[in-house]
């Protein structure tokens, strides 16, 4: 093959891969059997369904159909239909069977010696069509009659059909290369389809400033995940800056537990903690901080759930950080779980199927054996891993408690249904029903956080990023009340400004959560849910009116509208809320009344303080246009003095983390002379 | 410099190619048994592909599995112009070729496995005959070079059957073993 003497390519000769696994090669293979049946469903049932209707007529009247079929053909390929109708009569006469046989033999698969005489005799036939660049359609058909079933065909069933060939028809037409292109396309996307380049994150515009005399009034969804601190930690204590798509600053600051007052009862299951104090990284600014936190049910009152844990176990799950990690993770939520709580798993991609059936939580024997037996391998491939589980779910459905399907993927999200769109929409009608969606996130290099996010808003779940054991514990142990217990869905709040009190605002975070201002009270738009316990914060920064901190000129020829002074009230807080099992939302009213300021930030509350300094954090890292004023060593500080208790740690860490994004994302000089607080690019 | 690849092919044996001719009619034509049969048969030469280009086992196996799923949903499509094993090869190459395109994963693995350490295990040094510097470099080399290069010398086939897997023209491959050791002139 090659003539050099010497060639050191020569050495890559002979080497021997190593053997495949023979499970792997199982699974492959079932895997491929499953796809191929797929397609055939597909392609071959629909003319079968027709010839079985219509069979037991003349076998010349299906040469009959041939031809009307052929003549459909471009007027160049008139020449080899000449040469293959005579071939095909032959092939007819020789391999195929009479009318007669047909009756008593329509099921046994064909022979091998028939067949092999037919592939030959398509041999050539596709040598002659070589010829002919069009002919290949009209050989296409050729190994029919190696099919019992074509010879059955009459001249209406094969007109029928035609059209239907017409479809398969300029796929053998193509070439070689297309054809590769082809099988590749028509393919399920693979892992690769759906991430091209390691983790996505949907791409967001930062929230901008709005003049209130334009805008008055804001309107946004709650938002409980805290996937973004998660992975923004692991980036930073890996030695990377996260990209700024996938620092979202809400998640940042909701990954924090704060101490607001809680609910008085079940039926109004959060009252809204306000408070202003100045910002840290503005002097003339002032931030609005309104902060709730979910009721939570009295230990006790034990609320049924009935989980499903979908999981996937796609060779790339195969790390140390993914399914292994997953396994203790959902060890210890069923630590967590009681005697009228119930477990299914059901696993996609590397082996697809039921692997647990509901089961009550006290089983934690059979549970965590079955945990145990996951292994991660192969591809993903078509098994029909959320339709299985929603059935599961829907099976061991609990009335008055909690119906949730647990995804945890490392980004594989061909669970069944490849579109997208479709996923979200059958997740939404599930949701209708009453089960939810929570996705875990596992692992880095695949993490499609998009998917996750779309999937569990849809599903009124959460979507949380388990980087380690210690997160785990986290979202499944600590936090296991506001994941798994809903107390209230759709909440939506919508601030309106006092234009006399405040002349700008700008909300900090929330970009992907933004609503319009009429779909507040549009019960039809969803929005986000808030388990129990669980804290959400929101942060506004307000430029007093008349401060002189505005970077938005005054309209000239603008009305001068004198809003009525309200009391000196700074803003009116709306929130809607609908409780589980309701449709229909509450409202919630509350005056922002000067009461609530503080003129230090000193004197504002731990809480205040810290969910500012994360708030300045994710501004920094994500290169933000405000905020960048503002030194890492003041954000540590100011982290620092609103550390409180601390019991969990999470904010002894934060302040670490702080100090790991300073080396990585030094302060610029260019941006110390800003002091003001200005814009610094 | 050779014949047709299908004249080459058909020297390694015109039976094993008539099987499988026969076979890919009668999966065509929706026979699963035979489909089976078929990739069982070309299981392990996929896997063996995949291994080489990629040169660990998860990738491997992954990039197997997504062959045969693809060979299931587009078997209807091959059109019998060029032998089976070529359109097979094809499938693998971009399998991938996608899969590697997530370039993290690349990076990943070909680091990971660079050097075969004394302490693995007996089964995992059989890996070592695919993992030494001169594999890395190649597995390295892009694309059309890596795959020509691969298919000319490590799966031992003619500058033409590499073409037509390819789907670009002989001369062209000669072209990309050519490029591929000026690539590699400092290694080689």
């Amino acid at each position: 093959m090659s003539d050099d003497k010497h060639d050191p390519f020569e050495s890559l000769k002979g080497a021997a891969a190593p053997d495949p696994r023979a499970e792997a090669r199982q699974r492959a293979l079932a895997a491929g059997m499953a796809a191929f049946e797929a397609s055939q469903k597909k392609t071959v049932a629909p003319p079968q369904g027709n010839l079985w209707g219509q069979r037991l007529t003349s076998i010349i009247a299906s040469l009959k159909g041939k031809k009307i079929m052929d003549m459909r053909l471009p007027l160049g390929t008139a020449a080899i239909v000449l040469l293959v109708l005579p071939l095909g009569y032959q092939l007819y006469t020789t391999t195929s069977m009479t009318p007669a046989d047909v009756a008593v033999r329509q099921q046994p698969a064909p022979e091998p010696v028939p067949v092999e005489a037919a592939a030959e005799e398509r041999q050539e036939l596709t040598v002659a069509s070589d010829a002919v660049a069009a002919a290949p359609p009209v050989v296409a058909p050729e190994p029919q009659p190696v099919e019992m079933d074509s010879a059955l065909a009459d001249a209406e069933m094969a007109s029928e059909i035609a059209p239907q060939r017409g479809v398969v028809a300029p796929v053998p037409m193509a070439t070689m290369a297309p054809a590769g292109k082809m099988a590749e396309s028509a393919a399920m996307p693979g892992p690769t389809a759906t991430e091209p380049s390691g983790d996505q994150f949907t791409s967001f515009d930062e929230q901008r400033l709005k003049a209130v005399a334009d805008e008055p009034v804001s309107t946004f969804s709650i938002d409980v995940d805290t996937a973004s601190y998660a992975y923004v930690r692991r980036q930073l204590e890996d030695g990377f800056v996260p990209e700024p798509d996938a620092v979202r600053i809400e998640e940042l600051i909701n990954y924090f537990p704060y101490g607001y007052a809680p609910a008085d009862s079940a039926e109004v299951p959060f009252k809204p903690t306000i408070g202003v104090f100045p910002t840290p990284w503005n002097p003339r600014t002032q931030l609005l901080q309104i902060g709730i936190k979910g009721y939570v049910p009295p230990a006790g009152e034990d609320r049924p759930s009935n989980l499903v844990f979908l999981i996937d176990t796609s060779g790339s799950m195969d790390e140390a950080d993914k399914l292994p990690l997953l396994k203790r993770a959902f060890g210890l939520l069923v630590d967590q779980l009681s005697a009228n709580d119930t477990v299914s798993i059901v696993v996609y991609a590397g082996s697809a199927g039921v692997v647990l059936e509901p089961t009550v939580a006290t089983e934690k024997a059979k549970i965590l054996g079955a945990l145990d037996n996951l292994a991660a391998g192969g591809s993903t491939a078509g098994a029909a891993g959320i339709e299985l589980a929603y059935r599961l779910a829907e099976q061991a459905k609990v009335d008055g408690g909690t119906n949730r399907v647990i995804l945890a993927t490392d980004g594989d999200f061909n669970v069944g249904i490849d579109d997208p769109d479709a996923l979200e929409d059958f997740i939404k009608a599930k949701r209708e029903s009453g089960t939810t969606l929570s996705v875990l996130g596992f692992g880095r290099g695949n993490l499609d956080d998009a998917t996750m996010q779309a999937l569990a808003q849809n599903g009124n779940g959460n979507a949380s990023y388990i980087s380690s054991f210690r997160e785990a514990q986290k979202v499944l142990v600590e936090e296991m009340g506001g994941t798994l217990d809903m107390i209230a869905k759709d909440v939506k709040i919508q601030i309106e400004f006092n234009p006399a009190v405040v002349s700008e605002y700008r909300l900090i975070g929330y970009e992907t959560r933004a609503l319009n201002r009429e779909d507040f009270n549009n019960d039809a738009v969803d929005a986000g849910d808030i388990g129990a316990g669980h804290t959400v914060t929101a942060l506004y920064e307000i430029t007093p009116a008349g401060s002189g901190a505005e970077l938005i000129e005054p309209l000239r020829y603008g009305q001068v509208t004198e809003a009525p002074a309200a009391g000196g009230e700074i803003a009116f807080l709306r929130m809607r809320y609908k409780l589980p099992d309701s449709d229909v939302s509450q409202l919630i009213e509350q005056p922002v009344t000067p009461d609530v300021v503080y003129g230090d930030i000193a004197e504002a509350s731990e809480d205040m303080r810290f969910a500012a300094a994360v708030a300045a954090f994710g501004q920094k890292l994500k290169g933000s246009n405000y905020g960048s004023a503002m030194g890492w060593d003041d954000v540590a500080a100011l982290a620092r003095s609103g550390r409180g208790a601390d019991e969990s740690g999470h904010r002894a860490e934060f302040i670490q983390l702080v100090e790991a994004a300073s080396l990585l994302k030094p302060d610029t000089d260019a941006c110390d002379a800003s002091v003001s607080g200005e814009v610094c690019e | 410099m050779h014949g047709l690849m299908e004249r080459d092919a058909a020297s390694q044996g015109d039976m094993a190619n008539a099987v499988t001719r026969a076979l890919v009619v009668r999966a065509q034509n929706g026979d699963a048994q035979a489909f089976g049969e078929l990739i069982a048969d070309h299981y392990d030469l996929i896997h063996r592909t995949a291994w080489k280009w990629c040169g660990n086992r998860t990738d491997a196996e992954d990039i197997a599995q997504d062959v045969c799923v693809k060979l299931g949903q587009a078997i209807a499509q091959f059109d019998g112009r060029s032998a089976f094993s070529s359109w097979v090869y094809r499938i693998t190459l971009n399998a991938v070729r996608d899969l590697q395109r997530s370039t993290v994963r690349r990076a990943r693995h070909s680091d990971a496995y660079a050097e075969v350490a004394p302490e693995k295990q007996a089964a995992e040094q059989e890996e070592a005959a695919t993992s030494g510097q001169l594999w890395q470099a190649v597995r390295r080399l892009p694309d059309k070079q890596r795959d020509a290069v691969l298919l000319v010398y490590a799966e031992d086939l003619s500058h033409a059957a590499a073409a037509e897997i390819m789907g670009i023209k002989e001369a062209t491959v000669s072209f990309h073993v050519h490029e591929a050791r000026k690539t590699l002139r400092g290694l080689l």
